[in-house]
């Protein structure tokens, strides 16, 4: 069990940031890197991180960092690690930070076929659930009903599941995050950092602006959405489905709070009607019963590879 | 504006800063950094003894 | 001391990234290129070639492996084709602007639809813009020595520019021609190990690629320009040096010219109807016309100079385009032209399109192309519009 104390006190995410107020993909970039520390180098493709990094001829990461195209993370980075391996650098962390459209979208050829190769690196994907850095458009990590300026009347179809797709890609870690539960959060980089081959972390990651959410509530947005079910803090490791502590406590229907008190505090949801609103409660129940029965059990079958 | 008397030193505030505007001092205390706080709020919701207190910068 | 073996152009080129000691190789298949890639694989899995091979899910992956690769300090190669070159294209720029020496086989073949795997060079030329240095090849041993000299030109550190060698699908790529190889040792002293013009290096870290505003931006297009022109001077040099250390053929840097010096009509093309040219030269000298050919060997950075040079003497160009740019005319042929526009004094030139889509473009052909420039000198007409060659009526 990790101590916020033990947390490293150096800032590699420099004061001077570009992000708006109370960017929740801020705050999980700068944990991370606490975790990850300097010999580390990050692939970041057209994303909120790309703007956040500031305008040349400054930046405010202060670690190696890749810019690429849009759909290219998974690709680049696999190209990063093999030059380190080929050139012996060792003890160099490659890291591709995308957001979801870079990742579940665009992305998603790339990463897929860095998987599948296992490429050894960790594959961050931070979630605003919509295409933040170009205004809000809707990604198909947007959940259904949400307002994006793409889908005005909100989304239709429901939220695209990239961890159980990184997961069918037998990889030895999957796990999903969020910056509201810090020590998770942090367990989960240690973790995902000693082990070998492709690591694939989701984050989800409150933005005001997009949420139509008060700047001071990101974190706490967070928390609800872990005590509403709507966030599910899991692990697939090796192949082997758990869910975390702060979700686990959640299976039990009488501290699950309503999908209500979640969506209540963002505008994006605002239109939903009374109907949509018990349509996404009931999703969510579903969804907690599955995982409960899924607990301890296997995503895909043993195989040797 | 951190009460520091009150202060408990959790450490929260400076965990939850998506700035790195918040310094944590040699004693765990936290001491923010005017130039670089966006004034999102966050540490004064977070604290849990409610000793950030958010002052119109004028 | 040179070793001399027969082997398909894809082979060359497999065997050419092998010597060069590229690091690391991200490809994805195509026909017609697919050789190059398996031979690599099988080089590497043998343990012949020490390289990092990354069997790429695109080409557009393939590029951006490959400028990864590149960022930390990696000697790359790739290879592609056609569609595959098309799917890379936004990468293309960014590996260019990235200042990156990365060398790319491209086995020229026709767009698409309809599928055709055979050669034109409408793939290769519509990404002339995009910074790469780009050589046309007419033999396999030229394939060869061009891509261990790009490597030469790419990684000097007045160029950071990367390079594509292009050679014609079917005709080179799987046809079987004797190649002499200098041996490992002998390559190594003329291409030493890469000494990356920036880098990605956690001891001193950089972000590379962030915003940029309109006050930045120009500069660094200015110097990616400035680069090619260092290119230009700089190849015809490693070339001649190429030459001379191992006693092989040097294809005139530029431009491969034959029999220009007194010739009227000189034939300009490029790739292996360059060199078909110089058949139908011989056998049309015999017969009294004075005709030359120059084969446009590096069609980026545009050889301005020495077209120009070329020009002066004659009093015709027959330019043959294996490309089209609808709306508009043969890119080879728009290019000498405008090469062409501030002499005092120019010749006629005329556009022939021909060999789209593997359509063979015989000896034959370049003949009548050649009296068909010469009629038009003679009368005085005929010099407008484009002549489609050899089509079905």
């Amino acid at each position: 069990m990790v101590m916020l104390k033990e947390l490293s006190k150096e800032e590699l995410v420099l004061p001077g940031n570009a992000s708006c107020t109370g960017c929740a993909a801020s705050l999980a970039l700068r944990l991370t890197l606490k975790v990850m520390g300097s010999r580390t180098i990050f692939v970041v493709p057209a994303c909120c991180t790309s703007i956040i990094q500031g305008q040349f001829p400054a930046s405010a990461l202060n670690i190696p960092v890749l810019n690429i195209a849009f759909a290219a993370t998974g690709a680049a980075a696999s190209g990063v690690v093999a030059g380190l391996r080929i050139r012996g650098i060792k003890d160099v962390a490659v890291i591709g930070w995308a957001g979801d459209g870079g990742t579940v979208d665009i992305g998603i050829q790339a990463l897929s076929g860095a998987a599948e190769r296992r490429t050894d690196f960790i594959y961050i994907c931070y979630d605003n659930e919509a295409y933040g850095n170009t205004g809000m458009q809707r990604s198909s990590a947007t959940p259904i009903g949400a307002w994006t300026t793409t889908t005005p009347t909100g989304k239709k179809e429901n939220k695209k599941d990239m961890a159980f797709i990184m997961a069918a890609h037998r990889i030895p870690y999957v796990a999903t995050a969020i910056p509201s539960y810090p020590i998770d959060f942090i367990e989960k980089l240690e973790k995902a950092k000693k082990i070998k081959g492709t690591r694939y972390l989701h984050i989800l990651t409150p933005c005001p602006p997009g949420w139509r959410s008060d700047a001071d509530l990101s974190v706490e947005l967070g928390r609800l959405a872990v005590q509403t079910g709507m966030w599910v803090l899991f692990e697939i490791e090796n192949g082997v489905f758990s869910i975390s502590s702060p979700s686990r406590i959640v299976l039990d229907k009488t501290k699950r709070k309503p999908v209500e008190e979640y969506l209540k505090l963002q505008g994006r949801f605002g239109h939903l009607t009374t109907e949509e609103v018990a349509g996404i409660q009931k999703a969510v129940d579903a969804t907690l019963d599955y995982y409960m029965k899924l607990s301890g059990q296997r995503v895909y079958p043993l195989l040797t590879d | 504006m951190i009460d520091l008397k009150k202060c408990t030193k959790c450490l929260l505030c400076w965990v939850f800063c998506p700035e790195a505007a918040i310094e944590r001092m040699a004693d765990d205390t936290p001491k923010i950094d005017y130039d670089y706080c966006k004034g999102c709020g966050i540490c004064a919701k977070e604290c849990k003894v409610k000793v950030v207190s958010m002052v119109r910068e004028e | 001391m040179l070793k001399t073996i027969v082997e398909t152009g894809n082979h060359v080129a497999g065997l050419a990234a092998l010597v060069a000691r590229a690091q690391v190789v991200a490809a994805y298949p195509i026909t017609p290129q697919t050789q190059i890639v398996e031979k690599i694989a099988e080089l590497v899995d043998s343990g012949k070639m020490n390289a990092e091979y990354i069997c790429v899910e695109s080409e557009h992956s393939a590029m951006s492996a490959c400028i990864g690769a590149s960022t930390v300090g990696a000697r790359t190669f790739t290879a592609t084709s056609s569609h595959g070159l098309a799917y890379m294209h936004e990468m293309l720029h960014w590996a260019s602007a990235a200042r990156l020496p990365i060398v790319m086989a491209v086995v020229n073949r026709a767009m698409g639809p309809p599928w055709n795997i055979w050669t034109d060079h409408g793939d290769s030329l519509p990404q002339r813009d995009t910074g790469w240095i780009q050589i046309y090849c007419a033999s396999n041993q030229e394939i060869f020595d061009s891509i261990i000299q790009a490597y030469r030109v790419c990684e000097d550190q007045r160029v950071l520019m990367p390079a594509m060698i292009c050679l014609e699908g079917f005709i080179l790529s799987h046809t079987n021609m004797p190649i002499r190889i200098p041996d490992q040792k002998e390559i190594d002293d003329f291409l030493p190990p890469l000494e990356p013009g920036w880098v990605l290096n956690v001891e001193k870290p950089v972000t590379h690629g962030n915003m940029l505003s309109p006050e930045y931006y120009m500069e660094l297009r200015y110097f990616m320009h400035e680069a090619l022109q260092n290119a230009k001077r700089l190849i015809p040099q490693v070339a001649r040096e190429y030459s001379k250390k191992f006693g092989l053929p040097e294809y005139s840097g530029l431009i491969e010219q034959y029999m220009c010096n007194d010739a009227e009509v000189i034939i300009v093309s490029m790739g292996t109807i360059g060199s078909e040219a110089n058949l139908a030269v011989e056998k049309l000298r015999n017969e009294g016309y004075r005709v030359g050919s120059a084969r446009i060997r590096v069609f980026r950075p545009f050889p301005h100079e020495a077209v120009k040079e070329i020009a002066t003497r004659a009093k015709a160009l027959a330019v043959i385009d294996r490309d089209i740019s609808f709306g508009m005319e043969g890119i080879l042929f728009t290019e000498i032209r405008s090469a062409l526009f501030d002499l005092p004094k120019r010749p006629l030139a005329k556009n022939f399109i021909a060999g789209l889509g593997g359509r063979d473009v015989t000896q034959n052909d370049i003949e009548e192309i050649a009296k068909k420039t010469f009629r038009i000198l003679e009368t005085g007409t005929g010099v407008e519009g484009i002549e489609w060659v050899n089509m079905r009526r």
